[in-house]
C-alpha cells in the first residue's frame, strides 16, 4: 500500500491541487494508517459507497476535489462506478486491485484474475478501463505498484480532469495470500515483470487474462461535458435568465461552499 | 438564524403534503437532496427538484436508494444540509447508511412517506408499519430521531423542525409520515421568512490543529467543519476516539457509545414534542400518530358525547419515545387505546411504560386504508367498561377483521 499512498502524494503535488482540498471516501479494504499525515480528509465509508459518498461532497461542494479510492469496486459499488460514469460526476476513482480483500482474508473479489486464485474464483474479472470508458469516463490507465513514475504522472493528470477518471492500481495484498493464491511471494515484481506497457491501447484489448501479459498503460483520455455541466445547461433552458449556475466557489475554513459566487451567504448558512 | 425569504414560498396553498414537504425542505435551507423516485413520496422530491434552482440548491436522482442515503451523508460533511426522500422498500435499503449516519454524527434528513407493507406491499396507499425500523432498523445501538405529521401543514412545519433537530443533536432525523398524509389536500399557509427559524450548522471556528471531530461540546454534540477547509478530517464508520481514529477496546466503545445514545436520551426532555388534551382526568386515552390521530378524533369526539371521560395523546414525536409520560399517565387513567396502522408497534411501546398500571387495548389495522373512527370509538367503550386488568396487551377486533374471521364477509371483486 505505501507506494500508492507515496504515488498518490506526489502526484497531488504535481498536479498542483491542494492537499486541504481533496476528500478521499474509501471503502472497506483501504484503511492505511498513513493517510492521516497526507494533509487531506479522510472518510472511511461502508462497503462499496465511496463513489456515491464523493458524488455528495463534490455536489454539495464543487469546489473540492474529489478522490474515492476503492478496493471493492466492482462488487457492492460496481453499480455505482457505471453511474458515476454515465454522469462523468467530477471524481477521480482509484480502484487498487489488490487481487485479494485485504483484511477479510484470501477471498477473491470480481475484479481478481482466475490465475490468482485456484479455489475460489472461477469467472472472468472486469476489464476496469473498459468498463468505465464504455459508460462513460474520460480518463482511464491501469498501473502497477512499481510503475511510479508514472502511476504519479496519471494521478497528476487525472487530478486537472473535468469528468471521472478511473486508475487502476495493480498493487500486492500482503504475503500471506501469496500461497494461497499460488503465485511468487513477491507479487509486486510478479506483477511488474509480467506487465507490459502499450500506451493509448484500446481499452477492450486491456482484459487481465490468464497466462497473457498484464496490459498497463493510460488508455484513453477525452473531454464531456460532466453531470453539472450538463445540469446548468438544461436548467438555463428550461429557467431561462432567472437561472444561477450552480458551480464552485473558492474554499476557506468558515466559508467552503457551495453555489455560485452570487450565492450572498456564501454558504455560510450551510 | 432566520429562513432565506429566497427560499420561502410565502402565503396561502392548497397542496398535498408531498409538495408541502418539498416546500419544507427548501424553506428550511437545505441545499442538496438525492433520492431515488419511489411511490408515494415521489411528489415530494419532484416538487423540490422543481424548486430548488430557485434557492440554488441540487437534487438529483441517484441510480438507488443505497447511492442516495451515502450521497446525503456526503453532502452533509462537505457542510451543508441535505436530505432523501423515500418509502418502504426505499427505506429498507438505506438501512445500514442510517446506522452509518448515526455512528459520524451526520446532520441528515429523511421523509419516509409510508406505504403498506410487507415487502412492495400496496404502493399506492398507506400503512404506518415502518415505526419499528425507524428506531431499530440499522445493527448496533444508536438513536434517531422520528416525527410523525398528520397534515399537509404539518409536513411542512416539522420539515423544517427536523431539520433544526438534525443540527441541533448530529443525528439522523427521520419524518415518518405515510401515503394518507403525503396525498391529502388541503391549505397550508406558509408563514414570511422573518417568521421561520432556522438552526445553523453548528461549526467550529479554532485552529486546524487543535479541532477534535468527536470531541463533545459540554453538551454531548461535537462541532462540525465543512470539508476541504484544511482539517485533515478523518471520519470513520469504526468505534473512534475523540480524533475520528478507530479503537477497537472496550473502554473506549463504552464511552463513544453512551454518548452517541444519550445526547439524544438525556436531552428527550427538550426534543419530544407532543400534544395532549384532557389527559388529566381521563379514564381513557387514545395514544397515536399520523393519520391515525386524526381519524381517531371522531371516535374520541362520539365517546366524550356517550359521556365517557376521554383524553387525546398524539405522538408528534415518536422517537425518543415519551417513556416519563406514559408512565405517568398510567397511574391515573384506567386504560389506553392505540390505534396503528399496523398490528401493534407503538402499542408495545405504550404497553412496556404502563407495566401492568392500565391496560392496553391496540386498534390494529392492515393498512392499504385507515381505520373506520367507528373501530376506535368501539374499543374505547370496551377499554372503558373493562374492569379487570389485562395482562399484555388486548388486540382489539376491527369490525372488518370480525366479519372475515368469524363468517358473513365476502370478498368484494
Amino acid at each position: 500500500m505505501s507506494p500508492i499512498i507515496n504515488a498518490f502524494a506526489q502526484g497531488i503535488k504535481k498536479s498542483g491541487v491542494k492537499p486541504a482540498e481533496v476528500c478521499v471516501p474509501s471503502d472497506i479494504p483501504f484503511e492505511p494508517n498513513v493517510v492521516k499525515q497526507l494533509g487531506v480528509d479522510y472518510f472511511h465509508t461502508i462497503r462499496g459507497r465511496a463513489i456515491v459518498f464523493g458524488t455528495g461532497l463534490k455536489l454539495a461542494n464543487p469546489a473540492l476535489k474529489v478522490v474515492p479510492v476503492v478496493g471493492d469496486l466492482m462488487t457492492l459499488g460496481g453499480n455505482h462506478f457505471v453511474h458515476a460514469s454515465r454522469r462523468n460526476m467530477e471524481l477521480l476513482v482509484i480502484c487498487v486491485n489488490s487481487f485479494i480483500y485485504k483484511k477479510i482474508g484470501g477471498k477473491s473479489v470480481p475484479s481478481t484474475s482466475p490465475v490468482f486464485s485456484l479455489y475460489s474464483t472461477f469467472e472472468e474479472p472486469f476489464n476496469i478501463p473498459h468498463l468505465g470508458n464504455s459508460c462513460g469516463a474520460i480518463y482511464t490507465a491501469r498501473w502497477t505498484a512499481l510503475h511510479t513514475d508514472e502511476l504519479v504522472n496519471s494521478i497528476a493528470e487525472a487530478l486537472n480532469k473535468r469528468g471521472l477518471s478511473v486508475i487502476e492500481i495493480l498493487a500486492p495484498g500482503p504475503d500471506y495470500y501469496t500461497g494461497i493464491n499460488n503465485i511468487d511471494s513477491n507479487l509486486v515484481k510478479f506483477y511488474h515483470k509480467n506487465s507490459e506497457i502499450k500506451n493509448n491501447e484500446d481499452p477492450r484489448n486491456v482484459g487481465i487474462m490468464p497466462d497473457e501479459n498484464i496490459v498497463v498503460g493510460k488508455f484513453t483520455d477525452k473531454e464531456r461535458p460532466t453531470f453539472i455541466d450538463v445540469y446548468n445547461a438544461q436548467l438555463s433552458k428550461v429557467i431561462g435568465d432567472k437561472f444561477t449556475p450552480y458551480g464552485p466557489v473558492p474554499t476557506s475554513r468558515t466559508g467552503a461552499g457551495l453555489g455560485t459566487g452570487k450565492n450572498e451567504s456564501g454558504g455560510k448558512d450551510g | 438564524m432566520k429562513a432565506n425569504p429566497r427560499d420561502v414560498l410565502t402565503g396561502v396553498h392548497y397542496i398535498d403534503g408531498d409538495v408541502a414537504a418539498g416546500y419544507g425542505v427548501l424553506a428550511a435551507g437545505c441545499k442538496f437532496v438525492a433520492g431515488y423516485p419511489i411511490t408515494p413520496s415521489t411528489e415530494a422530491a419532484e416538487t423540490f427538484a422543481r424548486v430548488a434552482p430557485k434557492g440554488n440548491a441540487m437534487f438529483i436522482q441517484m441510480e438507488d436508494e443505497l447511492a442516495s442515503i451515502s450521497a446525503v451523508i456526503g453532502a452533509s460533511f462537505a457542510g451543508v444540509k441535505s436530505m432523501t426522500i423515500t418509502s418502504g422498500p426505499g427505506y429498507t435499503l438505506m438501512m445500514e447508511a442510517i446506522g452509518f449516519g448515526a455512528m459520524l454524527e451526520t446532520p441528515f434528513v429523511l421523509l419516509n412517506i409510508q406505504r403498506g407493507g410487507p415487502s412492495t406491499g400496496v404502493p399506492t396507499k398507506t400503512g404506518q408499519a415502518d415505526m419499528m425500523q425507524s428506531r431499530w432498523g440499522s445493527h448496533g445501538d444508536y438513536e434517531i430521531i422520528a416525527i410523525s405529521p398528520d397534515s399537509p401543514q404539518e409536513l411542512f412545519d416539522y420539515t423544517i423542525k427536523a431539520f433544526n433537530l438534525a443540527e441541533m443533536y448530529r443525528c439522523p432525523v427521520m419524518i415518518m409520515s405515510d401515503e394518507c398524509v403525503g396525498h391529502m389536500t388541503e391549505k397550508v399557509v406558509i408563514p414570511p421568512a422573518e417568521e421561520i427559524e432556522l438552526e445553523p450548522r453548528r461549526l467550529y471556528n479554532g485552529p486546524p490543529g487543535e479541532y477534535l471531530p468527536f470531541k463533545p461540546d459540554g453538551d454531548f454534540i461535537p462541532k462540525m467543519v465543512k470539508a476541504g477547509a484544511g482539517y485533515n478530517l478523518y471520519i470513520s464508520g469504526h468505534v473512534h476516539d475523540e480524533r475520528g481514529y478507530p479503537v477497537t477496546n472496550e473502554e473506549f466503545k463504552s464511552v463513544y457509545l453512551r454518548r452517541l445514545v444519550d445526547k439524544i436520551r438525556r436531552n428527550k426532555d427538550k426534543i419530544i414534542e407532543l400534544k395532549e388534551e384532557n389527559t388529566d382526568d381521563a379514564e381513557v386515552i387514545v395514544v397515536s400518530y399520523g393519520i391515525s390521530s386524526r381519524v381517531a378524533v371522531r371516535g374520541i369526539e362520539k365517546a366524550r358525547e356517550k359521556g365517557i371521560k376521554i383524553g387525546n395523546l398524539r405522538l408528534v414525536t415518536v422517537w425518543p419515545f415519551p417513556d416519563e409520560k406514559i408512565i405517568d399517565l398510567a397511574k391515573t387513567t384506567k386504560a389506553f387505546v392505540v390505534p396503528e396502522i399496523n398490528y401493534g408497534q407503538i402499542a408495545f411501546e405504550v404497553e412496556r411504560c404502563c407495566h401492568g398500571r392500565a391496560n392496553v387495548v391496540l386498534v390494529p389495522h392492515s393498512g392499504a386504508g385507515v381505520h373506520n373512527p367507528d373501530d376506535i370509538y368501539d374499543a374505547i367503550v370496551f377499554a372503558a367498561k373493562e374492569k379487570k386488568k389485562i395482562e399484555g396487551i388486548v388486540e382489539y377486533k376491527t369490525k372488518l377483521e370480525k366479519l372475515v374471521f368469524e363468517g358473513g364477509f365476502k370478498l368484494k371483486e
